[in-house]
């Protein structure tokens, strides 16, 4: 009887633990370790950041719903992994920290068959000095009850420029290696809506900060579209909607300091600069949650597992190698260890081999360029192809060195919904699909992507399939009825 | 600020911001417009549907 840890309860271990729920009878366990006491449907965190929905609306208890389903929760924090087991056995085994169930502080060992690492991105706010709400300076919309702080400083902005104030409002990114463009992108045009609607334009200076080398890079190296009779860089398409709201930009920005009221960055040409807020959110860097690794005999193998910055290691070419020479063919297939093949990393928690838009440096040695983005619809895809193979190999189809399923970045697409507005027609997005998220210029050499598939379209449409996106993932992921006939 | 001022502040600026295209009329009455938006919402969910289908094995 198989034994299958989840770690996290995010988009990726959630549809993994699910799916295997579903598929595997009761004699196998399904076991779910992560310190969230709810579900959060993240995308819609943008709603929460505009006082449009309540955290209520997008997160649901997760106790509950993994009791229905039998699926045993551990509200605690993974602390190390022991991949060879110890003790005189060689069964596998984690170690947990309890934070909830009345159990808080109290440790425990928790032996597995198979281990899925989904775990998610830890908010490194502590990596540019000043940022982050708990520094009180610049806001972040990352979780609900971040989005929820963002909404209650926002509203504060709005009220003085209701009372004559002229506000600088700076959205964008806080740190030079941060990902996560798109969402700042959707949050600075739900602010400008909110700011429009109130007919205050003429009080808020909206300035996008970004990392990017050019707006619309989104962290995948941009992407060409055909729009207009042309085929054009989305940065034409994203500098089109930041224009036509009168939001200003500067890119190439990494963002070293935060002060009260003033933002330090410093831009790839080298020059240092600072740039005054009212208002400010700021996407923080991510890495791994820090787990530990030991050996049957206790020797520290963390970095066996994981890269310095906390991501797992899986099946990808991490070989270093100029931008010119990176290929489709270097993202992992399987998320999959390569040399502890029980072990699976799907979502944020995989170590990308490298970044996919092309990296700089400043003449100060600064790199500024956006991380992979891995959230959302990839994140699915993983999780339910992971939970997929482990299904094979406990009903013996397969063996863990012969897995079937496959979900690489470089051959999956993504779609990004940027949504501004609330209503059925008092909104506007711009929505954007590619596909493949990774630029393959072996299969599509002019573009990187299928422009069949990779496009970029501004309206009502778009807007319309994000409320739909809502409640259709939301119902998904609360199981309920058909809910395994909905697409991650 | 109506449309032809705001095409005035944009275009006199000479800085980065003035090369942006910007929208005409008809362009956003096409975005707002129900039923080209309407068949747009299919074409976007079959697409978004074909890339899902097809992207992992």
């Amino acid at each position: 009887m198989a034994k299958i840890v989840v770690l996290g309860s995010g988009i990726a271990g959630h549809t993994a633990s699910a799916y295997l729920r579903k598929w595997l009878n009761k004699k196998h366990e399904v076991i779910v370790v992560s310190p969230n006491e709810y579900y959060q449907f993240v995308p819609s965190n943008i709603w929460v950041g505009v006082g449009r929905m309540k955290p209520e609306q997008i997160r649901f208890k997760l106790e509950p719903k993994y009791k229905k389903w039998g699926i045993d929760f551990r509200r605690a924090k993974a602390t190390s992994i022991h991949p060879e087991g110890g003790n005189g056995s060689d069964r596998p085994y984690i170690e947990i920290k309890y934070v909830g169930q009345g159990k808080e502080g109290q440790t425990e060992t928790i032996d597995y068959d198979y281990l899925v690492n989904a775990t998610g991105p830890a908010l490194r706010f502590d990596k540019t000095e000043g940022l982050g709400p708990d520094a009180g300076n610049t806001v972040s919309v990352c979780n609900f009850n971040h989005a929820a702080h963002a909404w209650e400083e926002l509203q504060k902005s709005i009220k003085k420029m209701e009372a004559g104030e002229n506000q600088n409002i700076v959205i964008g990114i806080g740190h030079p290696g941060a990902t996560c463009q798109g969402a700042a992108f959707e949050y600075i045009l739900n602010v400008y809506h909110e700011i429009q609607r109130r007919g205050l334009n003429d009080k808020a200076n909206i300035t996008f900060l970004t990392n990017e080398y050019e707006v619309g890079d989104f962290a995948m190296g941009g992407a060409y579209i055909k729009y207009g009779g042309y085929i054009t860089p989305t940065k034409v398409f994203t500098e089109s909607f930041l224009a036509e709201r009168e939001i200003r930009w500067i890119k190439r920005a990494g963002v070293n300091k935060v002060e009260k009221g003033k933002i330090h960055y410093e831009l790839l040409d080298g020059t240092y600069h600072e740039i005054n807020y009212d208002f400010a959110m700021l996407i923080p860097a991510f890495s791994g949650p820090g787990l530990k690794a030991f050996d049957k005999n206790g020797e520290d193998i963390t970095s066996k597992l994981f890269k310095p910055n906390g991501f797992m290691i899986v099946d990808a070419d991490y070989t270093k190698k100029p931008y010119e020479e990176w290929s489709a063919k270097d993202w992992p297939e399987t998320v999959q260890h390569p040399e502890y093949a029980n072990i699976f990393a799907p979502g944020i928690a995989f170590a990308p081999p490298h970044t996919i838009s092309k990296p700089f440096t400043s003449p100060n040695g600064t790199t500024i360029v956006p991380a992979p983005p891995r959230t959302g619809m990839p994140s699915g895809v993983m999780g339910k192809i992971v939970a997929q193979n482990i299904r094979d190999v406990v009903k013996g189809k397969r063996k863990l060195t012969n897995l079937k399923h496959k979900a690489s970045m470089a051959k999956m697409g993504a779609a990004c919904i940027v949504s501004a507005g609330y209503g059925m027609t008092n909104g506007m997005a711009a929505t954007m699909t590619v596909f493949p998220i990774v630029q393959d210029w072996e299969k599509y050499p002019e573009y990187g992507r299928s422009l069949r598939f990779t496009l970029g379209e501004p309206g009502l449409a778009g807007h319309w399939l994000k409320w739909f996106m809502h409640y259709m993932f939301l119902h998904k992921a609360k199981g309920y009825p058909f809910w395994w006939l909905l697409p991650e | 600020m109506d449309h032809k001022a705001h095409l005035r502040k944009i275009t006199r600026g000479y800085n980065e911001f003035s090369y942006a295209p910007i929208p005409t009329k008809f362009t956003k009455f096409s975005r707002k417009c129900i039923i080209y938006q309407a068949w747009r919402w299919l074409v976007l969910n079959l697409k978004i549907l074909r890339i899902v289908a097809f992207g992992h094995s």
